[in-house]
């Protein structure tokens, strides 16, 4: 959803073409390594919000006309743009796909949960270090905004570390715990006590 | 080039019932130019690594070799030499000499070693202002904040030209900010100058400076990950892993 | 050497008040350590001047070879000679003093010739000790003044202010009486003293004398001294009789033994106060001496650091030590001189310095600085640099505090088997080694002596109190060291108090024992000898009669020889005598051997004599009498007071008779019935004795008065060496105190930031002051206590015999200066603990 309304925040500033969209977004999110968005995605997004009537093309819908679409913010697009700057961000955290790899490995002989943690690890540490790296490359003078940025990824990746070492000194306490069991809808009637 | 090379290297503690194995047969190789950082819950013997390896402290058994050279057999002269000469030491209560300046301070391992003080204090001047103290020479540590002081302490460690540079949580005592400045300032020593680091912390925004962690459990390397090299590289090593499961 | 110099000058100078404080403890310990050992030459030289004169005595009396006048310029040769520490001229002649000038052939009415004295009055009192009963001694400017004896003011019937008029050369001297000497002064029976000149001019002999009377130094050697003056006088002159009495000599040696270890204690004192203040500094600085480790110093490296910074400290502290040390002997002894002058009549000299003494005290003083510091810092370098830069354990801490007080128990058994034997030497040594000994047992007493007192503290200050108490029991090491400074001051302190009150009550109750007696009816010299007549069974029987007397017995005397020694026996009644007096008894059973004396020829004889000819009880002794040799059994070893300086054996009167012939009493005992008149009784007892001219009538309880005067002032020098000794010990307590406090400036600092007030930190230091200083007195008392028991038993081998008298009062006074000077130790520290600055005090390392 935010790839729609940032290039509505980038329209609300003025008219613009396609091309200049992708470009815009990808400076906003911090470059291409951080968030990369394929042009085809844009226009998919561009066609959509005309059709809603969210943006409209500004030199006149002409399909076959050789000239780029210029496009533009409705009032309506606005209104969308000021609901979203209204509503809070929340991510949701609590949905991770390791977790689910932890606990069916937890189930499963062929596969090692300490190891796991581990590669998980050192996955996030080679993370970390690209980033931290990346950080360390930008002018703080210039360039704030992007280490801002990264800094809220040292400290997510820093946090996903800290509990894979909760998880791995806990490890043992959780596998000694029955496993997460389906809760199954009882069918019929209720046993008579 | 090996600089660091740890074989069987054990520490014990005490005997009888206060037994506490401190390390555990623990192999290690450090390369020249490398950042490694050591990694671990607290206990897990990695400030003895440190202490061993930097010849502070005698292993129980096994051996620790630098550059090529047996350190666990020293006499405490040639040991002392070694580290005035080749080591550098960076602590987390930074222990600089209250009552010296931070250029005396940074001067200390060169004068101990017999430099003409003149010299000395050039030297220090030179990486007091590499390290941005340039204008905080004649401050006592007291009048030095955390940070600058950690500063100093890196000044001092890396004034007599040493090979490896030893930090045991130098981040410890600091805030995020200026602990991020001291790894940055840890990161350079390696990348600019060639040195190899060795340091202990359990920050992973710290360690993720370096470019390896070894993660120490209960006097054991029970991981060891390398973080620099391109992508390729790492997602092969990775796939690797995998496989090993 | 420069990173040395470097490190060392700005550790000094950036901890300045620390710098100052253990210097000051340097200071502390030269100055006691130079200060009294420069006393004490002058305080011997006072000390033997005392008892010499105290007994009326002189060490050499120099006269003309045919006791014929000499010029008074003889004096001058003695000028050089090293060994005399006081000299005076006298002239001295018997004057017949005719019935118009009141002399009388009757000696119960008056006498018939006084012996007229010319006294050097700069000099007479240094060599003689003259006590005035009444008015004053004679002065610089009189001249036609007299001083006389009581004993002749009361046959003369004269008074201060009456004109005594005695023939003189150029017919008739008057001389008024200014002062009148009493009993015991070393006045003869009929002498009148007047100035020199005024005797030169009565006698017509001017610028002549006819007596040198000479006190010797302390640590001369008599003889070598009397050669030297008769080779420098030529060959017309004599020494006169040894007058000094060997129990006197030994008296003395006692004393200046005792100033000797006055010496030992002040060093030890000394070198604990420094050893003590530089090892908390060194404990201190354990962590940056890792560092330095760590970061490539070599061991040497940090020794010469150490050593540097002590060695800069001990010259300083050294330095300025010898200079108070200087100024404090001269201090004392100008303040002390005019009372001893007065009081004693002693004039004190300047401080002595002895080479050995300066150089004695400069090693020690920086010897102990650079030692003090360096065996610490060794040990903290025999350890891996990693130890030094970690916290150091408590546990640890603990365990070699167990083995160290087993140490430490080991060298106080080695020290108590060295004072047993019996050499000085060893003794002193025993001493400083019970001290170490002590200190090493120190830290495992704190944790049950603040438990104990803690639990009275916390009765006023529940929470201070128990915080205190925490704090003592987790540092014990510290706490022992700082305890220690004052249980070494105060138990010096009461061992010499202890000391002198049993040598003080042993004199007395020589005193008692020997004139136990209400009344006593002498010959004209104190010591019996020199053939006094004596009196027959007349007087006695009289005395016996008298309304109010209840018992009266006497001495009789003779004159023997054993083993070629000269032997004085005294006769006495073995019934009464014990009954109205007593001997004192240093071996054998009073119970046995009176009734022993009454059957058969049984002796007791005194000590000065049992010692010079290795008698004891039991042994049998070969007298010579006019009637043969006789054998007689030993009984005991005992003394009365008066002929304690002479070899003497008591016998029965009835064996006196048989075996020497001697039947007449020459001194009587009386006593009054307890309900009778004093005064009654005295005068009839002084019509009595009005009959036998020979003997004078002294109401004991004055003269015994007198003496134990005069025996107090000569301890009261040592009374003065004890204070000297104490308040340096104590302000020591007071600065390790504050280091302590400094030390703690973090600790305490944390405590004002969660929450502590100022009143409550200052309580605390208080209440920890407190249960230092009461662990410190209870050590000191009961180390007090055994030393001064140690240093009486050793003085019995140096032949001394005194009961060990508990000094009580001491103790009261130990508790008393114990607990003010732990509230007075804590008043600075505890205010600058309160006013800690939080935010410094957290930052401080």
């Amino acid at each position: 959803m935010s790839v729609r309304h940032a290039l509505l925040g980038l329209l609300a500033q003025q008219p613009r073409y396609g091309y200049e969209l992708c470009a815009g977004f990808t400076a906003l999110a911090g470059g291409r390594e951080n968030w990369d968005v394929k042009p085809a995605q844009i226009y998919t997004t561009l066609s959509r919000m005309t059709d809603s009537g969210l943006v409209t093309l500004a030199n006149g819908k002409n399909d076959n006309s050789l000239e780029k679409p210029l496009y533009s913010i409705t009032l309506v697009g606005m209104e969308e743009l000021m609901n979203w700057f209204r509503d809070s961000v929340l991510e949701e955290p609590h949905q991770d796909a390791f977790y689910l790899k932890l606990m069916l490995s937890l189930e499963l002989d062929e596969v090692d949960a300490v190891r796991l943690i581990q590669i998980q690890r050192t996955a996030l540490f080679q993370e970390l270090h690209r980033i931290t790296e990346l950080r360390q490359s930008l002018d703080p003078q210039q360039q704030l905004a992007q280490i801002l940025l990264m800094d809220k990824a040292v400290m997510h990746l820093e946090a996903d570390v800290r509990w894979l070492d909760m998880i791995e000194s806990r490890l043992e306490e959780v596998q000694h715990q029955p496993p997460p069991k389906p809760y199954l809808r009882p069918r019929g009637r209720p046993p008579s006590q | 080039m090996t600089m660091i090379e740890v074989k069987d290297l054990s520490k014990v503690y005490g005997s009888g019932e206060t037994k506490v194995i401190a390390l555990d047969s623990v192999n290690l190789t450090i390369e020249q130019g490398q950042f490694v950082a050591v990694m671990g819950p607290s206990g897990c013997g990695k400030s003895t690594l440190l202490h061993l390896i930097g010849g502070l402290d005698r292993p129980t058994t096994g051996t620790v070799t630098v550059e090529g050279k047996d350190i666990s057999k020293m006499s405490d002269t040639t040991l002392t030499e070694l580290r005035r000469r080749k080591m550098g030491f960076i602590f987390q209560f930074y222990n600089l000499i209250p009552v010296l300046d931070a250029v005396e301070n940074t001067a200390l391992p060169l004068i101990l070693d017999g430099v003409k003080p003149e010299t000395a204090r050039i030297k220090a001047k030179e990486w007091l202002t590499r390290n941005k103290l340039e204008d905080r020479g004649s401050h006592r540590p007291d009048e030095l904040s955390g940070g600058q002081q950690q500063r100093v302490a890196i000044s001092r460690a890396m004034v007599a030209d040493p090979v490896i540079v030893l930090a045991d949580e130098p981040t410890g005592n600091l805030d995020s900010r200026s602990g991020d400045e001291i790894a940055s300032v840890l990161r350079k020593i390696v990348s600019d100058w060639g040195r190899t680091v060795l340091m202990v912390t359990h920050d992973p925004r710290i360690a993720a400076y370096a470019d390896r962690i070894i993660f120490l459990k209960d006097g054991r390397i029970v991981d060891d990950a390398l973080l620099s090299g391109d992508n390729g590289d790492n997602a092969k090593r990775l796939k690797e892993k995998v496989e090993a499961l | 050497m420069r990173i040395q110099i470097l490190l060392a000058w700005r550790y000094l100078l950036g901890r300045k008040q620390r710098m100052a404080l253990t210097t000051l403890a340097v200071v502390f310990g030269v100055t006691l350590l130079f200060g009294m050992n420069a006393m004490i030459p002058a305080m011997m030289e006072a000390f033997r001047h005392n008892m010499v004169t105290a007994a009326g005595k002189v060490d050499i009396s120099i006269s003309g070879d045919s006791n014929n006048p000499f010029d008074e310029a003889s004096l001058d040769a003695l000028k050089d000679i090293g060994g005399i520490s006081h000299s005076t001229g006298l002239l001295q002649k018997n004057v017949l003093l005719p019935e118009s000038l009141g002399g009388t052939t009757d000696p119960i009415a008056g006498a018939s010739a006084v012996t007229v004295t010319g006294l050097d009055i700069p000099t007479a009192q240094s060599v003689r000790n003259f006590q005035i009963k009444e008015g004053r001694f004679l002065e610089a400017a009189d001249g036609s003044e007299t001083v006389i004896s009581q004993l002749l003011a009361d046959k003369m019937s004269l008074t201060v202010g009456d004109t005594l008029s005695i023939p003189s050369s150029d017919g008739i001297e008057k001389l008024t009486v200014v002062g009148i000497l009493s009993l015991s002064a070393s006045a003869g029976l009929d002498e009148i003293f007047v100035p020199l000149a005024t005797s030169q001019r009565i006698l017509n002999l001017p610028d002549k004398i006819n007596t040198i009377d000479i006190l010797i130094r302390s640590d001369a050697d008599r003889l070598t001294v009397e050669n030297e003056i008769l080779s420098k006088l030529g060959p017309n002159f004599k020494s006169g009789p040894v007058e000094v009495g060997n129990e006197l000599a030994s008296a003395l040696i006692m004393g200046e033994s005792m100033m000797w270890l006055f010496g030992i204690m002040a060093l030890a004192m000394a070198s604990f106060i420094i050893f003590n203040t530089f090892r908390t500094v060194i404990a201190e600085r354990r962590r940056d001496l890792g560092m330095l480790r760590a970061i490539g110093a070599s061991k040497r490296t940090v020794m010469g650091l150490i050593l540097t910074e002590s060695l800069i400290q001990g010259v300083v502290g050294t330095a300025l030590g010898l200079m108070f040390g200087y100024l404090m002997c001269l201090g004392l002894l100008a303040s002390f001189g005019p009372m001893l002058q007065s009081f004693m009549r002693v004039s004190v000299g300047g401080p002595v310095i002895t080479t050995a003494n300066l150089v004695g005290s400069i090693l020690l003083g920086i010897g102990f600085t650079v030692g003090s510091g360096y065996f610490p810092a060794r040990s903290a370098m025999k350890i891996t640099p990693l130890e030094a830069l970690r916290p150091s354990l408590g546990a640890a801490e603990f365990r070699k505090n167990k083995r160290r007080a087993l140490w430490g128990l080991a060298m106080v058994a080695a020290s108590v088997f060295g004072l047993v034997i019996g050499e000085l030497n060893v003794a002193a040594l025993s001493t400083l080694v019970f001290l170490a000994g002590l200190i090493m047992i120190a830290p495992v007493m704190v944790k049950p002596v603040a438990d104990t007192f803690g639990k009275l503290i916390s009765l006023v200050y529940a929470r201070e109190g128990r915080l205190a108490q925490g704090n003592l029991a987790r540092q014990p090491g510290r706490a022992a060291i700082t305890a220690s400074s004052m249980m070494i001051g105060l138990a010096i302190c009461i061992a010499m108090i202890g000391m002198i009150t049993s040598i003080l009550n042993g004199f007395i109750g020589y005193l008692d024992k020997s004139l136990g007696t209400d009344y006593l009816l002498m010959p004209s010299s104190l010591v019996l000898g020199g053939g006094n007549l004596g009196a027959n069974q007349g007087l006695i029987d009289r005395i016996r009669n008298t309304d109010g007397v209840e018992a009266a017995t006497s001495l009789r005397l003779a004159a023997s020889q054993t083993k070629g020694a000269a032997l004085q026996m005294i006769g006495i009644d073995p019934e009464v005598y014990p009954q109205i007096s007593g001997l004192a008894f240093s071996n054998g059973d009073p119970a046995t051997a009176y009734p022993a004396l009454a059957n058969g020829r049984s002796i007791i004889v005194n000590g000065m004599f049992a010692t010079s000819a290795a008698i004891k009880t039991g042994d049998v002794l070969t007298l010579k009498t006019p009637q043969g040799d006789q054998v007689y059994n030993v009984v005991g070893v005992a003394f009365d007071y008066l002929n304690a300086k002479i070899a003497t054996g008591y016998i029965s009167q009835a064996n006196l008779a048989t075996d020497f012939n001697a039947s007449s009493d020459v001194l009587l005992l009386v006593n009054r019935k307890t309900n009778s008149n004093n005064s009654a009784v005295l005068s009839a007892l002084k019509a009595i004795a009005k009959d036998f001219p020979a003997f004078s009538l002294i109401d004991s309880t004055e003269f015994k008065n007198e003496q134990i005067n005069m025996f107090k002032q000569a301890m009261s020098t040592l009374y003065v060496l004890v204070v000297m000794l104490a308040l340096p010990g104590l302000i020591a307590m007071a600065n390790t105190m504050s280091i302590n406090i400094i030390e703690r400036t973090r600790e305490i600092g944390m405590l004002r930031a969660v929450g502590t007030t100022q009143t409550q930190v200052k309580r605390m230091v208080f209440a920890e002051s407190l249960l230092l200083s009461a662990l410190g007195t209870t050590m000191g008392i009961l180390v007090g206590l055994f030393l001064s028991y140690l240093l009486l038993k050793a003085l019995i081998f140096i032949g001394f015999t005194v009961d060990f008298f508990f000094p009580a009062t001491g103790i009261l006074m130990s508790v008393a200066v114990g607990l003010t000077f732990g509230i007075i130790a804590a008043m600075v520290p505890a205010r600058t603990a309160a006013r800690t600055v939080i935010v410094e005090a957290l930052r401080y390392e």
